[in-house]
This record gives C-alpha cells, sequence and structure tokens, in this order.
C-alpha cells in the first residue's frame, strides 16, 4: 500500500485533528505520528473519523491501558499514541465519532490541555527569562540571536495557545450553568 | 447511596442507569442509548468510560463476573442504582407536570 509522509508542528490539537480529517477525507489516513512526522497510509476518501486526545496519565500506565481497551471494545483504533497523546480513529460508516458528549468530560479534557501548556509556558518563561541575563551580560552575537529569538517566539506561541485554552474552558464553564 | 437530597441526574448518567436493566459493555449501552432515544443521544466513548468507573465508585452498577472467554467487561445495575433512578423519574415528573401545567394555554 502506498504511504507518504508529512511534516508539521501542531500546537493546537483541534486544528491537527481538523487536518487529519480533512486528510481522510481525500482517502490519505494517518497511520503513524512521531515528532511532528506524520506517516499516511493511501486508501477511500471518507473511509475514517480521527480524534485527538490527552490522557491524565501516561500511555504506559495500567490507567491508561484499560482506557485504551474499552475503547478498542467500542470500535475505536488506537492509530499511535505520543507522551500522553492518544490518535484514534473509527471507520465513518459507523457514523459521528465524538469522545465526549457532555459539558464536564469535554471541560476536563481542556484542562488538561491547559495544564500540560500552562506548565510549558511556565518553563519557557524560566529559561528565557535566564537566557535574557547571559544576553543582558554578554550581549547578542552571531550564535545567540537566532538561539534567542527562536525561544521567543515559542514562548509567544505557547502562551497565547494556552491563553485560548483557558478562554475555551472558562465560556464551556459559563454555558454550563445552562446546558449540561 | 441514593440520596433523597440528590441533584438531577446528567443524561449521559439517566441512560446509563435504564441500559443497564440488562447487561451491557460500553460498545452496547452506547447504541442502546442511540436507539432509545431515537438517534438523539450519541454518548461519546470517553464520557461513557469516565461515567462507568464514577457509577461503580458509587455503587449505582458493578461489573458482571463474565465468561473467561469474554474480556469485554459487562455492567449491571444495583439495588442503589434502581433507587437513584426512581428518585430522578419522580422529580422529571414533577418538572414535566408544572412544565405542561404552566405552558399548555399559551402553546395554543
Amino acid at each position: 500500500m502506498s504511504t507518504h509522509i508529512a511534516h508539521k508542528l501542531y500546537w493546537d490539537f483541534e486544528k491537527e485533528e481538523a487536518w487529519l480529517n480533512d486528510k481522510a477525507a481525500q482517502g490519505e489516513n494517518l497511520v503513524r505520528y512521531r515528532w511532528g512526522t506524520y506517516t499516511f497510509e493511501q486508501g477511500a476518501p471518507r473511509e475514517w473519523i480521527y480524534r485527538i486526545e490527552l490522557l491524565p496519565e501516561s500511555i504506559r500506565k495500567p490507567s491508561s491501558q484499560r482506557y485504551l481497551q474499552f475503547m478498542s471494545d467500542a470500535g475505536v483504533q488506537t492509530v499511535d499514541t505520543y507522551l500522553s497523546w492518544v490518535y484514534f480513529r473509527k471507520p465513518a460508516a459507523d457514523g459521528p465519532f465524538e469522545l465526549y458528549s457532555d459539558m464536564d468530560s469535554r471541560i476536563a479534557h481542556y484542562t488538561r490541555v491547559l495544564t500540560l501548556y500552562g506548565t510549558l509556558t511556565a518553563a519557557l518563561v524560566a529559561t528565557t527569562a535566564s537566557g535574557l541575563h547571559s544576553v543582558t551580560s554578554n550581549g547578542l552575537n552571531f550564535f545567540t540571536l537566532p538561539l534567542f529569538s527562536l525561544q521567543i517566539a515559542i514562548l509567544i506561541v505557547t502562551a497565547s495557545y494556552a491563553l485560548r485554552v483557558a478562554k475555551r474552558v472558562r465560556a464551556l464553564k459559563a454555558q454550563k450553568q445552562l446546558f449540561e | 447511596m441514593p440520596a433523597e437530597t440528590q441533584g438531577p441526574l446528567t443524561e449521559t448518567v439517566f441512560y446509563v442507569l435504564l441500559a443497564l436493566h440488562n447487561p451491557l459493555h460500553g460498545y452496547g449501552i452506547m447504541q442502546y442509548a442511540k436507539e432509545i432515544s431515537e438517534g438523539r443521544v450519541n454518548l461519546g466513548a470517553g464520557t461513557l468510560y469516565g461515567a462507568l468507573n464514577t457509577l461503580v465508585e458509587k455503587g449505582w452498577i458493578k461489573p458482571v463476573a463474565g465468561d473467561a472467554g469474554d474480556r469485554k467487561k459487562e455492567y449491571v445495575i444495583t439495588d442503589n442504582g434502581r433507587a437513584t433512578l426512581k428518585i430522578e423519574l419522580g422529580r422529571l415528573e414533577e418538572l414535566l407536570r408544572n412544565g405542561n401545567r404552566i405552558t399548555k394555554g399559551e402553546a395554543q
């Protein structure tokens, strides 16, 4: 079967999910993910629906394994796992495929994503601050300038995504006062 | 333990408790809920998994000791689960009664 590879970096798992489903609509089905490298297998268009989830614990933990077993029993395939992220897919012929059908579980998932990116942002702020310290004492040069700019760029992207997720959580909580 | 002062059940919990009047595994519950709601209720597998764990902890449902060959876990409602459902049905009847009584004249 013919495969092809795409390299891409996503912060936003929902944009990533939408991209994977666009690919699947054209018959390009994700079969493997590693470090920004996506492997697609050519199949029939609109064969699969893809969903991405961040689990509460590492994939290797028994609780995560039990969950993946439950999903498999429910007809959901685990395409690949990456840190605590899982790429699921289900045949489109089975009908709509959503991981969450109520507000609480949706909020819990976004909160996990927020914790991850919040922690990442805090770590980046710390390293950028120490970088700034060395820049002010040693000055920028040919080597440190690109590195330092890259660090700041990553910090901005990560922080703005964390902020977006935080807003989403707030909006869902407000909506929960009216609807389940 | 069911409590007289319990709040409203979520739709997920309500349909899981209904579905488990007969032993079912996860996928069976999803299909059952979809069927009796005429396609309206599509339980997400992730949501259902969390609800099943919480309901077992609460003692409203319990895993069924199944055949050795069958690795799919089945669940069934407990007496506590039935009592909880009964209280909820009473609450829903009250909502429906009041809702109908107060809006009926205006709706026509």
